[in-house]
């Protein structure tokens, strides 16, 4: 479970220029990842958000990237993924799947068994720990790589678009599981959703522009996650869906 | 928080219509049985009441009762021979899937040698099996293993494309997050790759069950081999030069008999292997 006690350390990243054919993504992205708090990075589809995540995650060597932790540790081995589709492996049950990372590591199954079990009941998935992922709406399939995600342990969790394909009324539901349990951690949301950034973010920044740049981060008020009712929030988010909309105009 | 009230999402079977699923499941196997059967039969009954109205000679057309009677009557030499042609097939098939994966698994771990020795297992492939047959029963002194060799070039192929096909449709996303948890060559290959690799490899076993069969039959008919211990093929060939028509038909039933059992156990047990995961197997919901 999140290790609160121990204070969380921040994430500094520096990109280099990212380029594809004869477009370039960007061609320098700064920001820094604050300890235990959530850090929502917003734009439009195709802007990269992907392959920054990866540069980040250090799978992709493609491109310069500097990424330091505050406490001096390289941040390989201190990441988790969770991705637009589960990624859970079909053929796993669903507890299996859960305990992945546990036998890649060639760790102790049997004895984590217990404790994915119970964070799975948590997640309302305590009858499907033996379904195979293709049983499983997309919300429950969702459900359970968050508790994938969470069985890692790790500090720092790197989120791109996990609730995008899900319907508005499970999207919420999740939301709120990931904000409850991820508590503590240190998390990068890219999202396309200035909702979900205003929900979840502590920090926002807003990737806008050909190529990318980053504007100083928002920091909406409030606790995340955020009720949808916030009368604060509509206001930003008329802002945000402006400045991104100013953003694809000008591409063109 | 609401788990609650999008827990539950998946349906909940209940015993009673879990056997009222079963009897529907049957319901609609049966006709599938059935109609095929039905055609076989129908089929077999024109085909003895066109030899007896017309008077064909068995030499030119026997009656599929005589063919039973035959079969029967003549089961002591052809069961050595069908054991004999099985063998072949079954050794065949497993020399296929030993070195079919075993190559694929080679192949995706480097491209250079998946560019390297594609090409000639393409060759291997688009040489028809009887014009290399003769060679292969001359260079190899022990017929049943120039035999092997004939029907394992037939079944070997389709493994080995489709298993590397498999092997390289594992989806990079999750290749990612293994790299991201930090797992080793091995580790990929016998955690993602393989399972990923299995339903294909499986549709190339299907296909290979039957090409063994075909390749040793053609090798048999090819090689020609006398004495006790010969196959099928060779029986047909004996049949032929003695004009025992019937029990041609009897060898000849045989074998197509052989190749559809192949098909069903492959089939069921690909069913078996991808029935709880895999969209081919998983029965949709609406």
């Amino acid at each position: 479970m999140p290790d609160a006690s121990s204070p969380a350390f921040s994430v500094s990243v520096r990109l280099g220029r990212v380029g594809w054919r004869d477009q370039t993504l960007w061609d320098s992205l700064d920001f820094t990842l604050a300890g235990g708090q959530w850090t929502c990075l917003l734009g439009a589809s195709g802007i990269g958000k992907t392959t920054l995540l990866r540069l980040i995650a250090g799978i992709d060597d493609s491109a310069d990237a500097a990424v330091a932790c505050s406490d001096g540790a390289p941040l390989r081995g201190r990441v988790a993924w969770m991705a637009q589709h589960d990624l859970l492996l079909p053929w796993l049950s669903v507890l299996d799947n859960a305990l992945l990372g546990e036998r890649l590591r060639g760790g102790d199954r049997r004895g984590r068994r217990g404790a994915a079990r119970d964070l799975l009941a948590r997640v309302g998935l305590g009858d499907k720990c033996d379904a195979r992922p293709a049983s499983l709406s997309g919300g429950e399939r969702q459900r359970a790589a968050l508790v994938r995600t969470l069985m890692e342990d790790r500090p720092v969790i790197l989120m791109d678009e996990p609730f995008s394909a899900l319907d508005a009324i499970t999207r919420l539901a999740i939301q709120d599981l990931a904000a409850r349990l991820l508590a503590g951690r240190t998390v990068l949301l890219v999202t396309h959703d200035p909702r979900e950034a205003l929900r979840l973010g502590h920090r926002i920044h807003v990737m806008s522009g050909k190529p990318a740049r980053l504007e100083p981060a928002q920091l909406p008020h409030g606790v995340p996650p955020r009720a949808l009712d916030d009368p604060a929030l509509p206001a930003m988010e008329a802002e945000i869906v402006r400045r991104l909309a100013d953003s694809a105009g000008a591409g063109r | 928080m609401n788990d609650a009230a999008i827990a539950v999402a998946g349906p909940v079977v209940k015993p009673a219509r879990a056997a009222a699923r079963r009897d529907a499941a049957i319901a609609q196997a049966l006709p599938r049985i059935l109609a095929p059967v039905a055609i076989g039969v129908i089929t077999l009954l024109l085909w003895e009441i066109t030899v007896h109205v017309r008077g064909i000679e068995p030499y030119i057309l026997p009656s599929p009762l005589l063919i039973a009677q035959t079969l029967i009557a003549n089961w002591g030499s052809l069961q050595v021979s069908l054991w004999v042609t099985l063998q072949t097939t079954a050794l065949a098939l497993i020399v296929a899937v030993v070195l079919g994966v075993s190559l694929a698994i080679l192949f995706t771990q480097s491209k250079w040698v998946e560019l390297s020795f594609f090409p000639y297992a393409v060759i291997l492939q688009v040489t028809p099996i009887v014009a290399i047959a003769p060679l292969i029963i001359i260079w190899v002194n022990d017929t049943r293993i120039a035999l092997l060799i004939c029907a394992w070039i037939v079944a070997f192929f389709p493994i080995l494309s489709n298993t590397t096909l498999g092997l390289n449709s594992a989806d990079h996303n999750l290749l990612n997050l293994f790299q991201l948890y930090g797992a080793s060559r091995f580790q990929m290959l016998r955690f993602l790759r393989l399972p990923a690799a299995m339903p294909y490899f499986l549709g190339g076993l299907r296909i290979s069950g039957g090409l063994a069969l075909i390749g040793a039959v053609v090798a048999e008919f090819v090689a020609g081999t006398g004495g006790q211990a010969s196959g099928l093929a060779y029986r047909i060939l004996e049949s032929g030069y003695q004009l025992q028509i019937p029990k041609m038909f009897a060898a000849l039933f045989l074998i197509s008999l052989s190749g559809v059992c192949i098909f069903l156990v492959l089939t069921l047990v690909s069913h078996l292997v991808l029935r709880r995961w895999h969209e081919s197997a998983i029965r949709r919901e609406n």
